[in-house]
């Protein structure tokens, strides 16, 4: 991708932003209510790992700031994923009303528009806190500057990882007209990495780290940062991720090859 | 009674018009309870740990239990009423000779029924799949018991989720928000469907049993796994004057909507 | 003249599932769905020039906006040959879709809780268009289409009428070579259809720019294009003069006289068919060549106050023309 083509996209993506942010402040109540919404979820999801892991002392070979750290970071790319990839959540309407094509035949990548279109303002105010509680979790297990690069290399890459996944559900979206309930499972299948994967028996724990990646998203950035994971592991996660994108990518140009266009 | 009879025969149909919906809805409700069950399944290092009172056994007969509770408690389609009022459908169920309630209640129970009975079949092949111990109630009481708190649990569901329906009454924009916020986040933490209550500390728990909320999943769980009578008697006396005074309210707010919907003239 | 357009032997299949009715119905279509192939475009064949206005008509799901929607690179087609304005459509470049605009009647590209102008800026940097093209284009639009006062307006609170028009600046707002309209006119009322048309109409003539347009409502067409392409079952059955079709599938012309004097019905029948007789009016069919001996027949026979020659309504000719089967 060339300057001048960069540049043409972030123009378009801070314009989608600011208007998504506008549009949110026109329904005021119901950002608030989905604020307080996700403020209490995170409560009682990271309330309840507190108390699980005070009261069991850790998981097994991970002491219980390990055990948090798992946890929180979990959170933390769970939000960024929601932060950035919150318009997939709309995509249903867009392919049923048969407006996706307004979308198709504009000279922006739709796939761009669809994914990126509308960040979420709620996820910008979440952040920050959760943001803290890593960076103070984080710091009370004492990493090396080494060990914090590879975690902020591999959060990255767990970014990477859930926009090709995003696209998948898109694309799946495209040929069955299903999303809501597809991006729900996701979310819920990823919601087993708020523990290390490897306290999972077999075959389950190899399921979450080859079939639907949650270990390489959520698991493995928390190792890195507690230097149990090599610098191949981190070599072949980002591989793993890339590559992972790639499919997606391909995926996708063959959805729209099927897509008939609604209502016609 | 025939007319109620037919909407029950005729939801039944509906649920399979949107049969996609339907089987992402019940693949869904699979997946949490598995989540559920694997995460414990991994906190427990051995036989003879006991993590919040519960052995290894009773945690993942919750979880099993939570599959078939969940899906006759909270598997329903008047969560629909709350639009209906929204964009002024309610009129054209005003207009028939039908009870709100009676017609919202047969169309949950049809749902229900439907759950039930799907979800009974994904029980059978996940015991067959994961052969997890489980815990077997052998006194008839209890089972007794256990069959009276879900029936009490339906029925203050149905009080929930009719208030929260109510809220576009008043402020028909917030018609999806209100029921998020009820519904998805405070009934599904505060009713033990995501862990069970015991994971609080102690004072929270007492707190908690003044409100309806466990007695959805938690209450009618912890008295099959075997609670002790005077929990069980005490958990009778709140759960129905909680569904009393839910149906009461709830008529109340209903009567007071209605005025403000015809007002409106939606 | 330069050929815009350039559609040969264009194929396009649809497979579709078939839903059964009742319980057990949908319980075994979940498990053995009955799938059909409905072949949308059988062999389409056309060549439209630049500037060229030109109306595609056809019945429901005859294959109009299945065209419409290969033509601007929506569908992938089969088999065939695609080419506007020297571009293959399914390969999206932006050179092309900078050059075409899309517009399809109850279809939304704005964004719905925002003011219309957040949209148009949004447009704007999409195809990136220069401030002083933008500037020009934006002040013309809302002059000709007189909606100065909605560009602040959230498009939510926009009348249906009122959106259409927005939606037109905003897809037009590019200066679009190529123009493809798809059923533009559908659900505004009257006062808003022709003012529709006018703009249209306008925006061809001054631009230059090639319009493809496909409509029900037979208004458009009769006020808009000169030629026209009939499609029916995925092929195209007609191409050429909208006139034309006319004097083909309709031989008679209408005769429409207001009699001084009642006349009894059978003085007027022996000149020709009656459609309509209720004094003092009567409607009268006429075969084509003899019409101006018919029209001096009833002048000298009748005290006639007015006489007015029609053709028929297009409405009639189009069903005429799918009533007969063999084109």
């Amino acid at each position: 991708m060339n300057k001048r083509k960069l540049k043409f996209y972030i123009k378009i993506w801070s314009i989608m932003a600011r208007n998504s942010f506008l549009s949110w402040l026109n329904k005021r109540s119901t950002l608030l209510i989905f604020i307080t919404g996700k403020l209490i979820r995170y409560a009682f999801s990271f309330g309840f790992l507190y108390f699980l892991v005070k009261n069991t002392n850790g998981f097994g070979v991970f002491n219980a700031n390990q055990a948090l750290f798992f946890a929180i970071t979990f959170l933390f790319i769970d939000t960024l994923g929601q932060l950035f990839f919150r318009n997939v959540y709309t995509f249903r309407q867009l392919v049923v009303s048969g407006d996706l094509d307004m979308v198709l035949v504009k000279p922006v990548n739709p796939l761009f528009r669809v994914l990126l279109g509308g960040p979420d303002v709620m996820d910008l105010i979440t952040l920050p806190p959760i943001l803290f509680v890593v960076i103070y979790i984080g710091s009370l297990l004492e990493p090396s500057i080494l060990h914090t690069i590879f975690y902020i290399l591999l959060v990255l890459n767990s970014l990477i990882i859930s926009a090709s996944i995003h696209i998948f559900v898109l694309a799946i979206g495209i040929i069955t007209l299903e999303i809501d309930h597809t991006i729900m499972i996701f979310r819920d299948i990823s919601s087993m990495g708020r523990i290390p994967i490897d306290l999972y028996k077999e075959p389950l724990k190899s399921l979450l780290i080859f079939g639907i990646p949650v270990g390489v998203m959520m698991t493995i950035p928390a190792k890195a940062m507690m230097g149990i994971i090599s610098f191949w592991g981190v070599f072949f996660s980002i591989v793993f991720g890339i590559s992972l994108f790639y499919l997606s990518l391909q995926f996708w140009n063959f959805a729209l090859k099927k897509y008939t266009s609604a209502s016609s | 009674m025939q007319k109620y009879i037919s909407i029950f025969r005729i939801s039944l149909q509906q649920e399979f018009i949107y049969r996609l919906n339907f089987i992402m809805w019940r693949v869904r409700n699979i997946i949490q309870i598995l989540i559920f069950f694997f995460l414990w399944d991994s906190v427990f290092r051995d036989h003879h740990q006991i993590i919040f009172g519960y052995s290894k056994e009773k945690i993942l007969t919750y979880a099993f239990l939570l599959l078939f509770v969940r899906a006759f408690v909270m598997s329903s389609r008047s969560n629909d009423a709350a639009g209906q009022i929204a964009n002024g459908d309610l009129s054209n169920l005003l207009l028939k000779p039908l009870n709100f309630f009676k017609y919202w209640l047969t169309r949950d129970l049809a749902s229900k029924f439907l759950n039930l009975i799907f979800s009974s079949f994904e029980i059978a092949i996940l015991f067959f799949l994961l052969r997890p111990d489980i815990f077997i109630q052998f006194n008839l009481l209890n089972w007794l018991y256990f069959v009276l708190a879900t029936l009490i649990a339906i029925f203050i569901f149905f009080n929930i989720l009719m208030l929260t329906n109510f809220v576009p009454f008043w402020a028909p924009e917030t018609a999806w928000g209100a029921q998020f916020l009820i519904i998805v986040i405070i009934t599904e933490f505060l009713s033990g469907a995501f862990f069970p209550l015991d994971v609080f500390p102690e004072v929270v728990f007492d707190i908690l049993k003044f409100t309806p909320f466990p007695y959805l999943i938690y209450v009618p769980i912890k008295i099959y796994l075997g609670a002790d009578i005077s929990f069980i008697i005490q958990s009778f006396a709140i759960s129905v004057f909680w569904s009393i005074a839910l149906w009461k309210i709830t008529n109340l707010v209903y009567q007071k909507g209605l005025k403000v919907y015809e007002g409106v003239g939606r | 003249m330069d050929k815009a357009i350039v559609v040969d032997k264009l194929v396009k299949n649809f497979v579709v599932t078939e839903k059964e009715a009742g319980f057990v119905g949908a319980l075994s279509s979940i498990f053995h769905p009955v799938k059909k192939t409905v072949e949308a475009l059988k062999n389409i064949t056309f060549t439209i020039q630049k500037g060229e206005l030109v109306g595609f008509i056809g019945p429901n799901g005859a294959g109009k906006t299945t065209t419409m929607k290969v033509l601007s690179g929506l569908i992938h087609p089969d088999s065939g040959f695609v080419s506007v304005m020297g571009h293959d459509p399914w390969k999206k470049s932006g050179k092309y879709l900078k050059n075409i605009s899309l517009i399809m009647g109850q279809k939304n590209q704005l964004w719905w809780d925002l003011p219309v102008i957040d949209s148009l800026e949004f447009n704007k940097a999409v195809y990136q268009i220069k401030d002083s093209d933008y500037e020009k284009n934006l002040s013309s639009l809302v002059e000709i289409l007189k909606i100065g006062n909605l560009l602040k307006t959230p498009v939510r609170k926009l009348s249906l009428g009122q959106r259409m028009k927005v939606e037109l600046v905003a897809a037009l707002i590019h200066n679009p070579q190529v123009l493809f309209l798809d059923e533009p006119t559908v659900g505004l009322d009257l006062v808003a259809q022709q003012a529709l048309r006018d703009f249209i109409f306008e925006y061809n003539r001054k631009n230059e720019s090639t319009v493809l347009l496909t409509s029900h409502n037979m208004a458009d067409l009769a006020d808009l294009s000169r030629r026209v392409i009939v499609i029916n079952e995925g092929n195209i059955v007609y191409d050429g003069l909208l006139e034309k079709l006319t004097k083909k599938y309709a031989p008679n012309k209408i005769i429409k006289v207001l009699f001084e004097k009642e006349v009894s019905l059978e003085d007027l029948q022996k000149i020709g068919n009656i459609d309509k007789y209720n004094y003092p009016e009567a409607v009268i069919s006429v075969p084509r060549s003899t019409i101006s001996y018919v029209a001096s027949e009833l002048l000298q026979n009748f005290d006639v106050i007015d006489i007015d020659i029609e053709e028929p309504p297009i409405e009639d000719v189009i069903r005429q023309v799918f009533e007969t089967k063999d084109f």
